[in-house]
């Protein structure tokens, strides 16, 4: 609402102000015509018979509402920003973030929602009456307008989600240079990989299923736990970091990571099993497809075989036609003859 | 990727030093001098950490660049000095096997055993050779590593059908086309038969005359 308000600070308002006061005679809802004006031809409007101004102020209102709330949740994403790039390894307001990030999300679908629903009533309000062209205009412009910075603030929401998880990666690292044997294993080749996460296959850190897919939760709840429970152990380890041996509990790790290769193992059998019976499928269909080119170039060949003997027909009648014409030839030399015979 | 030792030991509460039943070492990634020494280490480390393990407890401890597993079952203690890159898991299934096939083998005699045993057992050091390889050791790991190996050739397997779909696709096109096109020639082909037949029949009424 202020950045509106400032685009059209330069205007001359009276107008519109003459306008307002009008709506709030007519218009059945006093308090929300306070919102009304926002840049735009006001001065047309005046003129609209009073069904109309009290839709047209309905619709006011409505955007101004989203407006509003459009508003306040770019606020909640500048300070989701400020936190996301604030955060250190230790002082780390995950939750915080997570609430505001869940808060941001919801009211982002709720204001999709809503902008979708002043659609319709901008469609049905101009399905009912007649109404000047300039109002459609503007109502059309003014949802466009509403759409785009909704728009807007969703990008920037994304942007500020990598940025966290970029940032969360860093902090992994480092927290990955301060601890040791318990999180070595992300370097270790025997460690299973997923081959097929990216094309150059075999050397991929474990940590990268994680990171590039930071919103398929399930791999990262996969290693988050797991890094957690061995984060706990860090501050110990960072305690005597001055030592070189570290005592670190394995025991619930150790099942823990069984049963992870269980599940591993049983996942990928599934992937296979699919992947097999999507490859009888394509078989089966281009089997299909090969049984109609077979029946294709059997039609061509029975054709052009048709084809060879016309044409061998044809060439004996052409050349029977050039034996009849020889014979009609010497039909008529033996009457040019007679004739002459009978002339000369 | 190397087993430098395997040792197993009796560590009850009831002993205080933990006696070293059996022991296999492989030091052929160190200097030949030092050999006693780190032979003296690993006896030294692993008594230690045996020690300090609790019954049904595994441990990992780490030393440079070296890591310790050990396992205690019920006083029965095996344990394992491999490096670094050596999975967790694969390191506690193996000896889980060494203890297993110790019982096995020797029974319980071991819980009589007072002072450290000289005796070799054979199975140790083989056991050292084979599971130099993780993948050996540990199934899970084995059968992971054979399903990604299919998995891969799977998707090449799928590419090339992808490709003979679409060599197929142009295929049927161009035959499909080919059958068109005979079509229309054998219909010009006909008419002009058609024509030719009426031709000869007019003519051969001139023939006969």
């Amino acid at each position: 609402m202020q950045a509106r308000r400032g685009q059209s600070s330069y205007r001359d308002r009276t107008d519109e102000f003459f306008g307002i006061v009008e709506t709030l005679r007519r218009s059945i809802a006093p308090d929300a015509a306070n919102n009304v004006p926002y840049g735009g031809g006001g001065g047309g409007r005046r003129e609209d018979p009073r069904s109309a101004v009290a839709n047209q102020s309905e619709f006011k209102k409505r955007a101004a509402v989203i407006g509003l709330a459009i508003n306040q949740t770019s606020q909640k994403l500048s300070k989701l920003a400020q936190l996301a790039k604030r955060s250190s390894v230790f002082d780390d307001p995950t939750r915080e973030i997570q609430e505001l990030t869940a808060v941001i999300k919801q009211e982002i679908s709720s204001l999709n929602s809503a902008l979708i629903d002043l659609q319709a009533v901008r469609n049905s309000h101009n399905d009912e009456r007649t109404i000047s062209r300039d109002t459609t205009t503007h109502s059309a412009t003014v949802v466009d307008d509403l759409k785009n910075r909704l728009m807007d603030t969703t990008k920037e929401f994304k942007d500020v989600l990598t940025l966290r998880t970029e940032n969360m990666k860093i902090h992994e690292i480092r927290r990955q240079r301060f601890t040791s044997n318990p999180s070595k294993e992300s370097t270790n080749p025997f460690v299973r990989q997923r081959p097929l996460a990216s094309k150059p296959a075999a050397t991929q850190p474990a940590p990268l299923p994680w990171a590039s897919s930071s919103s398929s939760s399930s791999s990262s709840s996969q290693l988050v736990p797991r890094r957690q429970g061995e984060a706990e152990s860090s501050p110990l380890l960072q305690q005597s970091q001055q030592q070189q041996q570290q005592m670190v509990p394995l025991q619930d790790t150790y099942m823990e990571s069984r049963a992870e290769a269980l599940h591993n193992v049983e996942s990928t059998i599934l992937e296979l099993s699919n992947i097999f019976t999507q490859l009888a499928t394509m078989v089966s269909q281009q089997g299909e497809i090969a049984i109609r080119i077979d029946q294709n170039m059997e039609d061509t060949l029975a054709n052009v075989e048709g084809a060879q003997s016309q044409l061998a027909r044809y060439l004996n009648s052409i050349s029977s036609n050039r034996w009849l014409m020889i014979k009609i030839f010497f039909v008529l030399i033996a009457f040019l003859m007679v004739f002459l015979f009978f002339v000369a | 990727m190397s087993i430098t030792a395997l040792l197993v030991l009796k560590c009850t509460p009831d002993t205080p030093n933990p006696v070293i039943l059996a022991h296999a070492f492989d030091f052929s990634g160190f200097n030949y001098f030092y050999h006693p020494n780190i032979s003296e280490f690993v006896r030294f480390f692993g008594s230690t950490v045996a020690g300090r393990t609790l019954p049904s407890q595994r441990q990992s401890v780490k030393h440079k660049d070296e890591v310790v597993h050990a396992y205690n079952r019920n006083g029965l203690c095996a344990v394992g000095f491999m490096d670094d890159c050596y999975p967790v898991r694969s390191a506690f299934s193996l000896l889980d096997q060494v203890l297993d096939e110790y019982q096995k083998i020797f029974g319980e005699t071991w819980r009589s055993a007072k002072e450290v045993s000289n005796q070799k057992w054979p199975y140790l050091v083989e056991a050292l050779e084979k599971f130099k390889d993780p993948a050996e050791a540990d199934k899970l790991l084995k059968i992971q590593i054979e399903l990604d190996e299919t998995s891969i050739i799977i998707h090449k397997t799928i590419d090339g059908l992808l490709a003979r779909g679409e060599k197929l696709d142009n295929l049927v096109e161009k035959s499909s086309d080919l059958n068109k096109a005979s079509k229309l020639e054998i219909v010009f082909d006909m008419r002009k038969l058609m024509f030719y037949k009426r031709a000869r029949k007019t003519n051969s009424c001139c023939t006969i005359l």
